[in-house]
């Protein structure tokens, strides 16, 4: 069986995903086994502009450069994976959604600013259509690997559609709001097998919304904790600000 | 933790090769399958298996051929999900695997020395299509057979070629109706509870089966009384998510009804009084 | 089969007669007066003043994922089916949890039988211990009798001060008093102290929600189109951790996890929740339980009304697993006199 072409790219990010691929350890001769990697800026120096059957896309599209370069990469490839919060949902970059850009330009460049260009912050899906999408800041090793099997074998991938919670109460942490400490898992959804929390962390919702949440009975649990939930929706902004209506 | 084997586990497979694939429509394919090792499926009209490729998973599909011919067995496939589409795409020659057959299929006693009527809807034609093969085989054991079929246009109609062969028995009366059609279309058009009236019955003689999409039975069963069968005549094959088979996983459980053991037939006094049955 | 005490100064001696050759599993702290069950080697990770787990002990007889069988398919659809055995003893258990691993057994010996829990379920010796008082406000054990042994166990045993007076139920318990010697035999005194603790158990432990054991089934059959299933739809997240947590929810899906060569890999049963919008939804798209209220109608009859016409017994423990986990505090106590303030 011939192995497939795979690169990697990324456009407007901090390439940690990429750093968990290269981090995969023993998984990542295994799959190195089954591919044929020609581009990964972290591991190979190669650039060839040939076609791909995969192409895994981080990072978020901030300007026209980064638009440009991703409906290039369509172009090349059967599949298009979005990796990584940046890439699924936005990420972190979005949180510039919430004001001007120019406002933003000018604190960050300053007088330099107009060098600099800068849009609204978008996912890959609001640009081009993507195959398969693993969320996450950054994504969970484990996941990639599933929606990396499901590709080759032209399957799709169903990402789970609860809560954090679940896997949460599975590996049986005690739950952030016993311990007074507000936790997104309730309306986040899962397949990270609640990774922050096993370490001790809170739950950011990197991974973004579940569908369908229940909005009100959520807040009520928010009011009860005596938490405001414009708090809670500031939180969520961190990882969600680029989600448009018509998004999942 | 050892691992052991489990013999005569509810979850291992047969293996069953695809002898031959058929076209029936845009989204429907039919499988012929022979078990592997001189298995048998044995089964009864109404029955379902779940069909698998290790990788993909599994899904439940009902049998679409009579018990009367043994060598190879038929499943009528839509490809409506991940599992489905992945069996389109297998050729003749490829492995499946195959659990079962599950369920309580129709009541072949009662049927037997019965006159049948058949309402079929859509998809619903697939188990159905078991019995009326079963009946032809058999056909002296039955009274008068009248089958009534509906589907969304004449290009979704499945089994084309064969229901002409049945409109053309003079041993069975078969009626078709599509809900819309292009202006060649010579058939009736309208719903299947129009053609209900104008069978020619005796309601207590009648054994009625039917088996189409779940907002359908309402209204076919109230047709049915309405020509004076008894509610104890009426049967139905009910649409879940069968995914263990063996009434454990609770996907397919309606009430305290677990579809993949209880039914996918049952009778309508059965499920007249479950909620959430014909919703 | 017959009692026998264990001094309390031969409990460190029973672990550790019981570590030597098996696996003891029992409930350990966590932080905020949180237990779980989890393998032990000493008597004194063991918290024998546990309240009721965060998750049951049903996570070792079905586990979140286990594989059912392995295939190959390099010639064909080859397969072969599994399961995965180990000498256990579970330490500890609750009669709540006890009552629970008896439900469960009764669904997976019902025919079709599933194998692959009836094996695994062989190696596993069930040691109880008796709750003396209440655990907390959200257990309701009494309603259902589940305050009091009624079997599932290999030996049951109970505080009586300086010793634990022990029940032998099995062979199995039978073999362990005797081939560790550490037990010793029944007094009279003991027999009458063991008396003394049931009546005061009487006392403490009362009906905690007003209603009869008989009149639970028609309770539920009664409140099929309450209002109560809105107001818990609207309260309800839908994570299923009530589900999860439960020690009698058995529900489950089957996915195939392939090897990076897509041609050998495992076929597994992992947990699922009723709760779970997509959970009896067909391939044609419809759902039969799409709104979270008729879900969690399904889940309260699932355990007081249906497993009553199929097996003569409610599937409710009395732990209160499930009111304690739930963020919206949807409180089982709080349902019942609802729907009771309803049918009134």
């Amino acid at each position: 069986m011939s192995r497939p072409t795979v690169a990697f790219f990324e456009l407007a990010s901090c390439e940690g995903c990429q750093l968990q691929v290269a981090n995969l350890g023993e998984e990542l001769l295994a799959i190195l086994d089954r591919i044929d990697l020609v581009e990964f800026r972290e591991l190979l120096t190669e650039r060839p502009d040939g076609p791909l059957d995969i192409a895994f896309v981080e990072g978020s599209v901030v300007n026209a450069e980064c638009e440009a370069r991703l409906h290039a990469i369509r172009q090349r490839s059967e599949l298009l994976i979005a990796y990584g919060s940046c890439a699924t949902i936005g990420g972190v970059n979005a949180m510039a959604n919430g004001r001007p850009i120019s406002e933003i330009q000018a604190e960050v460049y300053g007088d330099q600013a107009e060098r600099f260009a800068a849009a609204r912050v978008r996912p890959l899906h609001q640009l081009v259509p993507v195959d398969y999408f693993i969320h996450g800041c950054p994504i969970y090793p484990d996941e990639l690997i599933k929606v990396l099997k499901a590709a080759l074998a032209h399957l799709p991938y169903n990402i789970p559609d609860y809560a954090v919670c679940v896997e949460c109460l599975l590996n049986e942490n005690v739950c952030m709001y016993e311990k007074k400490v507000t936790c997104l898992g309730p309306v986040t959804r899962a397949g990270c097998n609640a990774w922050c929390i096993n370490n001790g962390n809170v739950c950011y919702g990197c991974r973004g919304l579940v569908s369908n949440p229940n909005r009100a009975g959520a807040e009520a649990v928010l009011s009860r904790y005596h938490l405001d939930s414009r708090l809670i929706a500031n939180k969520m902004l961190m990882y969600n600000g680029a989600l448009e209506p018509t998004d999942e | 933790m050892e691992k052991i084997a489990v013999r005569n586990s509810g979850y291992q497979i047969s293996r069953g090769r695809i002898s031959r694939v058929t076209l029936l429509t845009e989204t429907e394919r039919l499988f012929t399958i022979v078990l592997q090792n001189n298995e048998t499926l044995d089964h009864d009209p109404g029955q379902f298996v779940e069909v698998s490729r290790f990788g993909v998973g599994e899904v439940p599909i009902s049998i679409c051929s009579s018990p009367t011919r043994r060598d190879a067995f038929e499943l009528c496939i839509r490809a409506a999900g991940r599992v489905t589409a992945a069996l389109h795409r297998l050729k003749p020659g490829d492995e499946v695997g195959i659990r079962g057959p599950f369920g309580v299929g129709f009541p072949m006693t009662p049927l037997a020395a019965s006159d049948v009527l058949l309402i079929a809807g859509g998809l619903g034609i697939a188990p159905l299509r078991s019995l009326v093969h079963y009946i032809i085989d058999n056909r002296r054991d039955f009274g008068k057979v009248d089958i009534l079929l509906g589907c969304r246009d004449p290009q979704s109609m499945l089994f084309s070629a064969e229901l002409e062969f049945w409109r053309q028995r003079i041993d069975i009366n078969f009626l078709c109706s599509v809900d819309s059609a292009a202006a060649e279309w010579e058939g009736n058009i309208g719903l299947i509870t129009a053609l209900i009236p104008g069978v020619n019955l005796d309601p207590f003689k009648t054994i009625a089966i039917t088996c189409g999409p779940s907002v359908m039975y309402r209204f076919v069963i109230a047709e049915l009384l309405k020509k004076g069968i008894p509610p104890a005549h009426i049967y139905l094959s009910l649409e879940r998510h069968m995914k263990c088979g063996l009434g454990k996983c609770g996907h397919c459980q309606i009430e305290n009804l677990y579809c993949c053991q209880d039914g996918p037939v049952f009778s309508y006094p059965q499920i007249k009084n479950i909620r959430g049955a014909l919703e | 089969m017959s009692g026998v005490l264990l001094y309390k100064s031969e409990l460190c001696g029973l672990i550790h007669f019981l570590v030597a050759d098996q696996t003891v599993i029992a409930p350990v702290p966590l932080t905020h007066g949180q237990f779980k069950f989890a393998a032990v080697t000493t008597l004194e990770e063991i918290a024998l003043d546990a309240i009721p787990t965060l998750l049951p002990p049903k996570k070792y007889f079905l586990p979140p994922q286990e594989s059912l069988l392995q295939y190959d398919t390099t010639q064909g659809e080859k397969m072969q089916a599994e399961v995965a055995i180990e000498e256990t003893v579970l330490f500890g258990l609750h009669t709540c949890d006890l009552a629970g691993i008896q439900c469960l057994d009764m669904v997976f010996a019902d025919r079709p039988k599933d194998l692959h829990y009836m094996i695994r379920k062989q190696h596993f010796t069930l040691i109880g211990l008796e709750c003396n008082d209440y655990c907390d406000s959200s257990a309701n054990c009494a309603m259902l009798f589940n305050h009091l042994p009624k079997g599932g166990y290999d030996l049951f045993l109970t505080d009586l001060g300086d010793y634990y007076f022990v029940d032998i139920n099995t062979h199995k318990g039978d073999l362990l008093v005797e081939k560790s010697g550490l037990f010793v035999p029944v007094t009279p005194a003991a027999q009458d102290n063991l008396q003394k603790l049931r009546q005061i158990k009487t006392k403490r432990f009362k009906s905690e929600i007003p209603i009869r054991y008989q009149d639970i089934k028609p309770l539920f059959e009664a409140s099929f189109e309450s209002n109560v299933w809105t107001d818990i739809g609207a309260k309800c997240l839908a994570c299923g951790n009530c589900t999860n947590a439960c020690p009698t929810c058995y529900c489950f899906d089957i996915v195939d996890e392939p090897e990076f060569d897509l041609t050998r890999g495992k076929r597994l049963r992992i947990w699922d929740s009723c709760q779970h919008e997509n959970f009896a939804r067909i391939a044609g798209g419809e759902n039969f339980r799409k709104e979270r209220g008729d879900r969690q109608r399904h889940r309260y009859n699932r355990k007081f009304h249906y497993p009553m016409e199929r097996y003569k017994q409610i599937f409710c423990t009395g732990c209160g697993r499930c009111s304690r986990t739930c963020m919206a505090r949807i409180d089982l106590k709080e349902t019942f006199n609802a729907l009771i303030e309803e049918c009134r």
